[in-house]
């Protein structure tokens, strides 16, 4: 199968896909990492400014510092409570209780739904007049309760981690897939040697799966790295910028055209985002195979 | 594993945990759609009691009224093409690497999937200027070929894999019976890869209909505007309509969930695989 005409097909096959890759990612990832050195507003040509827009983005004001400081914060929950959570659904579904498909099933609802539309309905459930947060709490007889969620703080932060907290449905399918793989004979000795359910959970499920659980920190950091919608359309970056983040702070420089400063914010999001992957890789040993 | 063996208590705490996924995994939408039935003037006095007659005319509002016709059937264009473009390009070049092989195909297929690593927003700057740069800022064109453009790292992972699998023998039979490379592709193969098209059509088709953030950085003028995008403007505008803002999101979020619950299992499975491979 291997003449010229198969070359010829094979080009014109790949055609399409290597536009693709060259116009909307090489080029687009080139043009950040270098403008991001340049004063460039996207109409005349970029003058060489050097680490300007760092400097910029970081001694602005404190808004760096508190994007990097939420980014933190949210990372360490994202990748304990978020991913722990998903974690344990995976566990409990491969138990196989009652109705275990019927919860794998609804658990994924969530991610197909658009995430502006689900930061906008957290909005309105931590709404003060009509959200059922507070008139919970006020039917639970606490009638003077009226925290106004994502406009006081501390509570904006902590009803931005709300609207992701929860949907781990990423990491439950991961593990589960991982917990699936597991070969039987595996259990069946270590029931022979006398091993119990949750000897068998804790020494033999848990360890196999490592490389799953670290997938599914990985995904969930990345996430908190490049989230938009969760804050932009809820408490918008509020109060003050208390609730900011990096991807906040990237379309601000793109709307107001300092083309610069936003690729220097994007350049912070990969880098952060390329060393969170390395570094869960190496605490996690992913590379071993784990049988 | 065998359930008997389990006490008591982890079963009722395996219920417990399993319940409350439930719960919070579907509670906000119900209360959304349920709501959306209710007067505003009901909503407000009682947000958890159940609308005391049903009425539809949210819906009827924020269709004749907010443009929301032309929001829907925008959604609907963009996302649909630009799927069918990113499935067939994508096709392409996944038969390519799935069954041929050429100088430098690992290294072009690693350079093709490592960009999953780039966060999709990190490129916005660039992309905004190519976009402006080709006229088609503010079209719908645009942001088709934006969205065409982000699949491409999840859809060759799935149909190079796909493409893999069906049988090398075949072609060769369909080459003895004189038949070109076009068509080796188009009627031999195309036909067997239909689940990998499938899924990852419809894991594309999701996600270009929930996209917000290209959408409202790409367009401006309400003719051009989606769903997500419309849904923005209008938490702004009504926010003190809760009746149509509870119309306008069970609209936008009940597509996904349908496609979704009629697909289940394809999703799940390259949700769990993806992860592996990612």
């Amino acid at each position: 199968m291997k003449d010229k005409g198969t070359k010829w097909w094979i080009a014109i096959f790949l055609a399409p896909t290597l536009l693709v890759l060259g116009l909307f990612y090489i080029v687009p990832i080139i043009t950040v990492f270098t403008t991001g050195f340049t004063d460039w507003d996207g109409f005349g040509s970029p003058a060489f400014n050097g680490l300007d827009n760092y400097v910029n983005l970081i001694t602005y004001d404190n808004t760096f510092f508190v994007a990097i400081r939420n980014l933190f914060f949210w990372s360490l929950i994202a990748a304990t409570l978020h991913v722990g959570f998903g974690t344990l659904v995976a566990f409990i579904l491969y138990k196989g209780y009652f109705g275990w498909r019927f919860v794998r099933g609804v658990f994924m609802i969530p991610m197909v739904i658009s995430a502006a539309a689900w930061a906008m309905i957290y909005k309105i459930i931590f709404n003060d007049d009509i959200g059922v947060i507070n008139n919970l709490v006020r039917q639970l007889g606490f009638s003077g309760f009226h925290v106004k969620w994502f406009f006081e703080s501390p509570a904006s932060f902590w009803a931005v981690t709300f609207t992701w907290l929860f949907y781990a449905v990423y990491v439950t399918l991961i593990v589960y897939n991982d917990l699936m793989a597991i070969p039987k004979e595996i259990h069946e000795a270590a029931l022979l040697d006398g091993a119990g359910e949750w000897q068998i959970t804790r020494y033999i499920n848990l360890p196999l799966v490592k490389n799953a659980i670290g997938t599914g920190i990985i995904l969930s950091v990345t996430a908190r790295i490049a989230g938009f919608e969760e804050v932009a359309l809820t408490s918008g970056g509020g109060p003050g910028n208390e609730t900011y983040n990096i991807t906040l702070m990237l379309y601000d420089g793109l709307v107001n055209y300092e083309y610069g400063y936003a690729n220097a914010a994007a350049t912070v999001m990969i880098i952060l985002g390329v060393s969170v992957m390395l570094l869960i890789n190496r605490v996690f040993k992913m590379n071993e195979k784990v049988y | 594993m065998n359930t008997r063996t389990n006490s008591l208590a982890e079963r009722l705490f395996s219920y417990a945990v399993m319940l409350f996924t439930v719960i919070v995994s579907t509670f906000p939408i119900v209360w959304i759609v349920v709501s959306s039935f209710k007067t505003n003037k009901a909503i407000l006095g009682d947000p958890f009691a159940l609308p005391s007659s049903i009425s539809f005319k949210a819906y009827a509002d924020v269709f004749t009224q907010y443009n929301f016709l032309i929001y829907f059937k925008n959604s609907l264009i963009i996302a649909t093409t630009s799927t069918l473009i990113a499935v067939f390009i994508y096709a392409l070049a996944g038969y390519i690497f799935g069954k041929f092989d050429f100088f430098g195909k690992n290294v072009l297929f690693i350079l093709c999937t490592i960009t999953l690593l780039v966060p999709g927003y990190a490129r916005a700057q660039p992309i905004f200027t190519i976009v402006m740069k080709l006229n088609l800022y503010d079209t719908k064109t645009g942001l088709v070929l934006v969205y065409a453009s982000f699949g491409m790292a999840l859809a060759l992972f799935i149909l190079r894999v796909t493409f893999m699998s069906i049988p090398k023998d075949l072609d060769e039979a369909a080459i003895i019976d004189g038949a070109g490379f076009w068509r080796i592709f188009w009627h031999v193969n195309l036909p067997l890869a239909k689940s990998g098209l499938a899924t990852s059509g419809i894991l594309l088709f999701l996600a270009n209909w929930n996209e917000y953030f290209y959408a409202l950085v790409l367009t401006t003028s309400e003719a051009n505007r989606t769903l997500p995008v419309a849904l923005g403007f209008f938490n702004e505008a009504f926010s003190y309509n809760y009746t149509y803002m509870f119309a306008a999101l069970t609209m936008i979020i009940i597509p996904g969930i349908v496609i979704y619950l009629l697909v289940q299992e394809q999703v799940q499975q390259s949700v769990a695989s993806s992860g592996v491979k990612g």
